[in-house]
């Protein structure tokens, strides 16, 4: 075991001619292998065999041969037992060894097998929820452009709901305009009275004229408003007008006059006027006011489906 | 014979108690086994070479024991434990080969 006592061993054994000890000489695997047995067994083995001679000349000098003949040799028996405790120490040692890592072993392979088995579901979830992800990422593209595109319609529809309030009377509005009052003819006869068809022809005008929204004695005119006469009396609808009848229209006052001339029904009804003699008025007011039509109530209903949708829009929008 | 049945005796005393390894020596157990191997092969060709003794093995074995888990334990302080078991495991190893082969050489004089 220690370097001194080797080369000692060694010189006792066959002396050599090298004065450099084995370490510096040697390599250290050729050194390990060529002192795989302990040095000591040949040490022994040398005193033993010195001991067996009475006059060992080589081993003379050195103190320890000199101790041991003092010893008494160990009985025979003693070595076999010995050997054989250390052999079960290690027997022991062995199986200890053996038993705990067997009985780890189950323990630590199933860790790392569930620990694989997680890594992998961990794994397959992040790919799901990686192209969940992106399913849900193109899916919120495609529904913000249906949100904007929304909007954008929703604007849209909603100033056409304006405009189509405003020119179909459910809607109060408030304009520019032109006010008009028409009576009977002074001291005139019954067929110079103001009828329902010239009334009508009137309205008929202005519309053609580009009157956005019409009243007449404060009752707002829409698409269904008719005209009747009742008696003597105009009605609209049911309600009965009284003369003189002041017509409020809102549209462009700078034009509405002079298109209302130009108009086939403006015309009709300017040559009415003048061979019946009607008192007819016309000004310019910068800003009238015109209430909403009394709703109607909702008489029939039906189901709009793409082939009604378009020839509904027509409907709405034809007046 | 007598020290195989020391090994037989010793392997059904380990399989009987099972003793559990504190926590801490755990880890020295392998090294303490693989040096052990060497000292018993060691002793074994010293046995066949006719120079063994029993004194010499004993020593040799518990030496061999705990200078191989002092070494692994002393990496282990130093954070270089793994290193240092390879190195004893390389060494042991090399000894345990050629002491097997001087065996085979006087069992079989091959």
């Amino acid at each position: 075991m220690a370097s001194p006592t080797t080369t000692n061993g060694r010189s006792t054994e066959s002396p050599r001619t090298e004065t450099l000890p084995d370490q510096v000489v040697m390599p250290l695997l050729d050194r390990i292998v060529r002192q795989s047995l302990d040095e000591d067994y040949e040490v022994v083995a040398g005193r033993k065999a010195a001991e067996a001679r009475p006059r060992p000349r080589r081993a003379a000098g050195r103190p320890r041969d000199r101790l041991s003949p003092a010893k008494p040799p160990p009985p025979p028996g003693r070595p076999r037992r010995v050997a054989a405790a250390v052999m079960a120490v290690f027997g022991v040692i062995v199986t200890i060894a053996a038993v705990q890592t067997s009985r780890d072993a189950p323990e630590a392979t199933a860790s790392r097998a569930s620990l694989v088995l997680q890594v992998q579901a961990r794994r397959d979830n992040v790919a799901g929820l990686q192209a969940r992800l992106e399913r849900l990422r193109e899916s919120t593209t495609d529904l913000r452009t249906t949100v904007a595109q929304g909007t954008e319609d929703q604007q849209a529809l909603a100033a056409r709901v304006e405009r189509l309030e405003g020119r179909t009377g459910f809607a109060p509005v408030t304009g520019p305009g032109i006010r008009i009052t028409v009576d009977d003819a002074p001291q005139g006869d019954v067929a110079q009275t103001v009828r329902d068809s010239d009334l009508a022809t009137l309205v008929d005008g202005l519309w053609d004229a580009g009157a956005e929204a019409i009243s007449v004695n404060g009752k707002r005119l829409t698409a269904l408003t008719a005209f009747r006469n009742v008696g003597p009396a105009i009605h609209i609808g049911i309600t009965p007008l009284v003369p003189p009848y002041t017509l409020l229209v809102i549209g462009d006052p700078d034009t509405l006059a002079a298109n209302l001339l130009d108009s086939t029904f403006g015309q009709r009804w300017y040559a009415l006027k003048d061979s019946l003699g009607f008192v007819y008025d016309i000004k310019t007011d910068n800003s009238l006011t015109l209430p909403a039509a009394r709703p109607r109530r909702l008489r029939a209903v039906r189901l709009l489906t793409d082939e009604t949708k378009s020839s509904a829009q027509e409907e709405v929008s034809t007046p | 014979m007598i020290a195989a049945v020391g090994l037989l005796v010793g392997v059904i005393l380990g399989l009987v108690l099972q003793p559990d390894v504190p926590i801490g020596l755990e880890p020295y157990l392998p090294i303490a086994v693989v040096a052990a191997l060497d000292a018993v092969f060691g002793g074994l060709r010293a046995y066949l070479d006719g120079i063994f003794d029993d004194k010499v093995f004993v020593v040799s074995f518990f030496s061999n024991v705990v200078i191989a888990a002092a070494i692994v334990y002393l990496g282990d302080q130093l954070g270089v434990g793994g290193q240092l078991s390879t190195g004893v495991i390389v060494v042991l190893g090399i000894r345990i080969f050629s002491n097997v082969a001087a065996i085979r050489r006087h069992l079989f004089h091959a």
